[in-house]
Formats: structure tokens, sequence, C-alpha cells
């Protein structure tokens, strides 16, 4: 097993360099740079000549790339060009909020979807099935942006009960009753978000190990049905959930941009959405940098799960 | 048996472990913005304390006062952390503030006398040594900066020090309070006292006077700028969140009443709605506007009182003159557009149609110009003498972010297409639209300018010399009246020239004003004295004062 990890880890430093290449060219074909951002008729040109110089835009894109390499290896992220923070400073801060938001939102969504999904699969095409298989599909059709935006309107400014946005009170203490309360509306979204997507992978799979020949052999043997289904069949369904909930991680860490923007809360998605409006290359950069990383852990992460739950694969 | 049991207990790690990097991570956060001492000053007597809350919509992405980049949102909370020598008003009249007296006898030289008792909040006197620092090194050839000073004798076109020039031959310091200014040629005091005294602040000689000029925009001062000179200091700066200012306890002014002001960055729709709760005490001009669609729900908050601000910059039509040469389409335009619709539906009135890009509250406006009426018929008639091909579709980039003039800009197509033309809408963010402007590929765009006290950057714009002009136009009768607007310095002829030039602009149609929003101020009526300012700034902050509930 720890040879197929090293093994691993070796593959992903050349897929880690690719994606680094290939982000750098998507983000400099994009139009428009970071001086443009500066267009004014009050600021001369030779100004922002000076600054595009300063910046290193008017080099060729594989100079530009192998200074930022540099920087990387001797472990620097490089500065902002709009606010000059140090990026690794500026992804640090965010990283906190966002890996809370999304381990929350994921521990609830699958706190929901797994026995949802189960009662679903062992009542198939009961009254409930239909009742939950249709809330489920409401979840899914309901833009995650509509029902934050709708939720801040109801307990938000109607019922004044819960904090429109933000990660604490400006000014209050910040301790952690005031952090959970901030972060309610944005883990219901979230957490339905995923519970929905996840309800279906839960009964999908559900279904199909309870059509099969052991769990007939279990009850056979006299198992109690609740034995059957939670120990025996469960535990064999859950095996294809976990590379689908593996893949959700990295979806969540760059994928609850809207989410953080309805919720103003601060983390790597709104870090993201400013980055690009203003092109701030460092910035975007770093974010892909750490985006990546998490990618190939999290797979890396999986597929070691995955074998070590399924005896059928052997490490290759 | 044994291999379900490794896989729960697998899946119970893989969330504990997520769980707790998570929670490490953001305990270490909060420990970050919890050491620093103000943080932790206002948090114990967070209660009887005054805490004024400002409102928004784009986030400020630096505080450092030599090199604003002009973001309007930085803007604010560097005006509160840092004086200038003056202060603009509303009614664009400057007051002092570091300065005592600014003076000229031959609008060549300025003498300014600094205010004896003005002093940088570590209680450090401020003096004409600072003023020196920070000139010498903010025009130093290395370091970036937004001061556009290029009229100080010895700095070039473009108002920096050449390549290893230290000194400014225009900085004389007379004593520790006295220092004069020489100009390169005689410039109107209003320019002077615009771009130097209203728009220059200083830093700190005590603090930073070691420093490496090629390095200064990384130095970590600028990141937390814990000494300044204004009635505010530095307290924290989320980006993207919030910057929350502490009271100057030593303002040489006296000490402000309010205790800390947030500013506080939020969506436009949350902007009105926090309004409406309560926990945001008012919006910051021109960067936290309250959509002019929402003015009869704001009117309808009894916490808040709304006025209008004077009618602002206008969003203005820019054509490519280059693709558009014909002034007679470019009036067509004008008289297809239904300006009075937009104005009284759209913006329910709170706006002024006119058509030059200067504000009509600037003294420099031309009051003796009618804007073009709405005439569709007119418009079609002049499109059939210009001949022009009505099959050629007009590429009309627009920049979203903007709810009110996205919204405008659907009507101005609707207009154009009613007399006839062909609209090919193309809606880009920011960066995108302005690089495609650079290369030409629009007919038509829609933006807003900057309010400019000094009236010739209205009209650099204008000028024929710069091929990557949004409008690529050329009239030399323009460019003359330009140049001379530049050189004058009697008021007087200033206006004259002034008026000339917006009459044949006005007859040219190189842009277009569609609409001057007359911006909305809401404020909480908790606040007892102090409200956001049209030009982007407040004034005597340290006057403010809030009710204590």
């Amino acid at each position: 097993m720890g040879s197929y990890i090293v093994r691993r880890l070796f593959i992903a430093v050349p897929v880690f360099f690719g994606i680094t290449v290939l982000s750098f060219l998507i983000m400099n074909l994009a139009p428009g740079n970071p001086v443009d951002m500066l267009i004014n008729p009050n600021i001369p040109k030779e100004l922002l000549e000076l600054k595009r110089e300063k910046l290193g835009l008017n080099d060729p894109l594989y100079v530009q790339y192998a200074n930022w390499l540099g920087g990387i290896l001797r472990g620097d992220l490089g500065y902002s060009f709009s606010s000059y923070a140090p990026v690794s400073e500026l992804i640090g801060k965010r990283i906190g909020p966002t890996l809370l938001l999304a381990a929350a939102s994921l521990l609830i969504g699958l706190l929901i979807a797994i026995p949802v999904g189960v009662i679903s699969a062992v009542k198939r095409n009961s009254k409930l099935d239909y009742f939950l298989t249709g809330m489920t599909f409401l979840g899914i059709s309901i833009p995650p942006f509509f029902l934050g935006l709708g939720l801040i309107y109801i307990t938000g400014i109607q019922l004044k009960w819960l904090p429109t946005g933000g990660i604490s009170t400006l000014g209050g203490d910040g301790g952690t009753g005031d952090v959970l309360l901030h972060m309610i509306l944005p883990v219901t979204v979230l957490g339905a978000a995923i519970a929905g997507k996840k309800v279906r992978y839960v009964r999908a799979s559900m279904l199909e190990v309870l059509d099969q020949d052991f769990l007939r052999t279990a009850r056979a043997k006299g198992l109690r049905e609740l034995v059957v289904t939670n120990k025996h069949a469960l535990r064999n369904a859950l095996i294809p959930v976990i590379a689908v909930v593996g893949a959700e991680i990295p979806l969540l860490l760059g994928g609850s941009i809207v989410i953080e923007q309805v919720f103003q809360w601060p983390g790597i998605g709104q870090l993201t959405m400013e980055a690009i409006l203003s092109r701030d290359y460092p910035v975007l950069m770093g974010l892909n940098l750490i985006a990546a990383c998490v990618v190939l852990l999290i797979n890396l992460f999986t597929d070691v799960l995955y074998a070590a739950a399924d005896p059928r694969i052997t490490y290759g | 048996m044994n291999r379900y049991r490794r896989l729960s207990l697998l899946i119970i790690s893989t969330a504990a472990i997520l769980l707790l990097a998570a929670c490490s991570q953001s305990s270490e956060a909060n420990k970050g913005t919890q050491n620093q001492p103000t943080q932790q000053a206002t948090t114990k007597v967070a209660q009887g304390k005054k805490k004024l809350t400002i409102g928004i919509v784009n986030a400020p992405v630096t505080l450092n006062q030599i090199n604003t980049q002009d973001n309007s949102a930085s803007l604010a909370p560097i005006g509160l952390l840092n004086d200038a020598l003056l202060d603009v008003t509303e009614s664009a009249e400057f007051i002092p503030k570091l300065a005592e007296s600014i003076k000229t006898k031959d609008k060549l030289n300025y003498t300014i006398k600094l205010r004896p008792d003005a002093k940088w909040n570590d209680g450090t006197p401020f003096t004409t040594a600072d003023v020196a620092f920070t000139l010498k090194l903010a025009l130093h050839a290395d370091v970036e900066t937004s001061f556009k000073l290029n009229f100080i004798e010895g700095l070039n076109d473009f108002g920096k020090l050449g390549k290893g020039v230290k000194e400014i031959a225009g900085l004389h310091v007379i004593d520790k309070h006295t220092f004069e200014i020489k100009a390169k040629t005689p410039i109107d005091p209003l320019v002077f006292n615009e771009r130097f005294g209203a728009k220059v602040y200083y830093l700190p000689e005590h603090l930073l006077k070691d420093v490496d000029p090629a390095k200064l925009s990384t130095h970590p001062y600028f990141q937390k700028p814990d000494v300044t000179n204004g009635p505010y200091r530095f307290a924290a700066y989320e980006q993207g969140q919030y910057v929350e200012l502490t009271k100057n306890e030593k303002y040489y002014l006296g000490a402000p009443k309010i205790d800390s002001i947030f500013f506080k960055v939020l969506p436009a729709a949350n902007l009105v709605a926090q309004l409406q709760t309560g926990e945001v005490h008012m919006n910051s001009l021109p960067v936290g506007l309250v959509p002019i669609t929402d003015y009869d729900k704001v009117k309808s908050f009894d916490n808040v009182n709304v006025t209008s601000a004077s009618a602002s910059e206008p969003a203005e039509l820019f054509f490519n003159v280059e693709k558009l040469p014909n002034k007679k389409v470019r009036q067509a335009i004008a008289y297809a557009l239904n300006r009075p619709l937009i104005v009284e539906q759209l913006l329910k009135g709170q706006a002024e149609i006119i058509d030059g890009g200067i504000p009509s509250s600037h003294p420099y406006f031309n009051k003796d110009i009618t804007p073009y009426p709405y005439d569709p018929e007119k418009a079609k008639q002049l499109l059939q003498e210009a001949g022009f091909d009505s099959s050629r579709k007009l590429a009309f980039l627009i920049p979203i972010g903007n709810k009110v003039r996205e919204q405008a800009a659907d009507i101005l197509v609707q207009n154009l297409e009613a007399v006839g033309l062909q609209i090919d809408v193309q809606q880009y963010d920011f960066p995108t639209l302005i690089d495609k402007v650079e290369k030409g590929e629009h007919d038509i765009t829609i933006f807003t300018r900057d309010y400019y006290i000094e009236p010739s950057l209205y009209f650099t714009t204008y000028k024929s010399d710069d091929p990557e002009s949004v409008i690529r136009y050329n009239n030399p009768v323009v460019d003359e009246l330009i140049a001379q607007g530049e050189q004058e310095i009697d008021e007087a002829k200033r206006h004259e020239i002034y008026n000339r030039l917006q009459e044949v602009l006005h007859e040219d149609v190189p842009t277009l004003a569609v609409y001057s929003e007359k911006r909305l101020q809401v404020v909480s009526k908790d606040v007892l004295a102090g409200k956001p300012l049209n030009v982007g700034t407040f004034n005597n902050v340290n006057e403010w004062d809030l009710a204590v509930k």
C-alpha cells in the first residue's frame, strides 16, 4: 500500500505541472489584464506602461510562467497585483472559512442523504419513496443562490432571526456561537444541494445491492430485516458513494463561489471571484495551485479508500 | 466483518479530519485578528461604544495612501485614515486641513504653511520633513504612485523623477512648517488645490525612512498602516469583508466622537436590506450606491433619512469615430434615444439629462447647451441624409456590474432599433470590455467617467494623438482648444475656452451623456451628524456623532 501511494504521488507531479501550465495559458488568453482595470483618462499612458513593465506583463508568457514557477519552488506565491498583499496570506485567511463551510455542509448533506436514500430504496415505489424522491428533486432543481436569497429574506429580513451574511458580527467577539449562527443559512443551502445530489446515488446503489443474492442468503439465515439493510446492504452500497463524495470535495472548495457571494462568506470562492474580475494573476495562480493540490490529494485519498473498502480492487 | 469495520472507520476518520482541519484553520484565523490590541480593546467594552457602519458595494483593494490606484472603494477608508493639506466639500470648495494656508502671487510659486499642531497618531509632529520625504519617495522612478504632479518643476511629463534623480527641483523646504512648490508654468490655483492640496497623502518619515524604494509597495506598512495622520486609525482589514477604523485620540482637530467606523462590503441588494435592519448606518458614494430602482422602497423605511445628491457624473456613450465618421449618424443616435423615459421610469425622476460628460454641478459646465431632444423622425431623416447603410450591424459593448446602466442600455438598444439601426449587443466584464474597446472592436460603448474638479481632465480623451483612445477622435479645432484650455490660467478666459469646446463637442457628438444620476444618500436616523458626499469623501468626520441606544 505504501509503495502504491508513493507511486501515485510521483505520477501526480507531472500532472500537477500540466495543470499549472494549462491554467496559466487559459488565464492569459482571457482578454484584459490587471492594468486595464485602471483605464482612466486621468492616468497617463506612460504610467500604465510603467506599471505593465513593473508587473512583468510585457515579458513573453514563458518568462512570466518561469518567474512564477521559480517563486513557487522557493515557497513564494508572490504578491497580489492590486493590494500587494502576499498571496499566501490572502489565501491562508480564506481557506479556513471555506473548509469550515465545506466540511459542515458535507457532513449535514451526508447525514441527510444516507438515511433518506436508504429509506427511499427499502420502501421503493411506496408513497414515502415518491415523497422523498420528490423532495430530492426539488432540492436539486432549486438553484442554491435562489434558495439562499429566499432564506435571507425570510429569516434575516422579515423575522430577523439570523444574520444575513458574513462569518461573524462586525465588532462583535467573533466567538464560536456567533460563527455558528452565521453558518446556519449557508450550511443549510449547501447541505441541501449536496443531500439532493447524493440521495439519488445512495438510493440507486442501495437498490442494486438489495437485489443481490448474498442478502437473500442473509435473510434466509433468519437475520432481522434491519440488520440486513443496515449492516450488510448499506455497507456494500456505500462503496460507490465514496468515490462520488470524494469528487464532491474539490467541487465544494471551488464551487461554493455563488454561495459565498450570496452570504458574503469570506472564503476562497469570494477571493476567486474578486481575483478574476480584477485579473489578479498571482492570486488566481495561487488559487489554482491549491485547487490542483486538493483535487490530486482527494483523488488519491478516494482511490486508497476505495481499494481499502472493496476487496475486488488490488493496489496495482 | 473486519473489512466493514475498517471501512466505517475510514469514513468516520475522513469526516473527522476534514472537520478538524477546518476548525483548526478557522480558529487560527480568529486568533490572528484577536491578537491585535485594538481589536481586543473594542471587544471588551463593546457595549457603551459608538460604532458606525458604512455600507460599500465594491471592496477596497488597497490602503496605500500614495498609490490608491484611483480605486473609489479604497479612497473611502484611506480618506479617514489620512488627512491631505485640504479637504473638498460637496460643493467643490476647499477647506484647510493639514495646511493652514496655501498662497500664491504669480500662480507659479505656491507657499504652503502647515498647521503647527498637526501630528501623526503616535504623537510625532507632522512637519515639512514628512512632506519632502513622501514626495521624494512617491515620485522616485521605481515607485508606483497615483499622484498626478507633472506640473511641478523637475518632474517629467508623467509626473515622476528621472532615473537616479533624488531631489525635486520645484520643492523648497523653508522651515519645519513652511514649504514652497514651484510649477513649470503658471497653474490655476484650482488645479493646484485639487492635485496637490486634496489628493496627496503623506507617509511617516520616522517609520519608513530606511525602506528600499523598489520594495516599497510590498512593505508590511501598507497592509497595516497603523501610523497615519487622519481622524481615524487602522484597526483591521479583511479583504472583501470590511475595514475597521478606531478613533485617533490624538487627532489635531479634536478627538472624534464616534469610537469606531466599519466599512462593510456587501452586495447592493443586501445593502438595502441592512439599511432597513439597521446593521448599516449609511451608504457610501459612489461605491455604495443604493440602486435607484429601490428608491420607493428605501423612502418607505422609517429608520432612515433619504436625500438625493446633486446630479453626478453621467453614464456616457462613447462612439468609435473611426467606424462612425459621419457626424450626422452620431447626431441621429442622439435624437433617437428616449432619455426622458429612462429618467422618468427607470430612475424615478432622480436624474438629469445633459449631453456632455461634465456634470451640471461642475463650475465649468456649459449651461447654454440644450440637450438633443427625443425625436425619432429627425433621427431617421438624418440617417437617410447620411446615406447610412441600414444593413450594417453596430456593435454596442456594455459592461456588466451596474444594473441601472444595463437596464438603461436595454432601452437605448430598443430606441436605436426603432429608427432602423441594427444593434449587436455584447456584454462583458470591465477588463474584457476595455481590452476590446482599446482594439477598436466597438461601434458604441457605455461607461461612466470619474469626477474631476480640474476641467481639462474631461477633455484628454478627445485628443487626436492617442492611438488607443476609446473614441479615436480627430478634430484639429478640438485639439487646439484643449491645448489652450490647459495653458490658460485666467479663470474667465478658461471658462470661455471650455464653453466653446463643449459647444464643438456637442455639435460633433463623439460622446453623448445618457443620464446623470442623483445618487441616494441614505443615513440612519441614529446618526446625529454626518453623511456621505457625492464625490466619494467625507468631511469633518471627527465631528460626526451617533445616538447611543
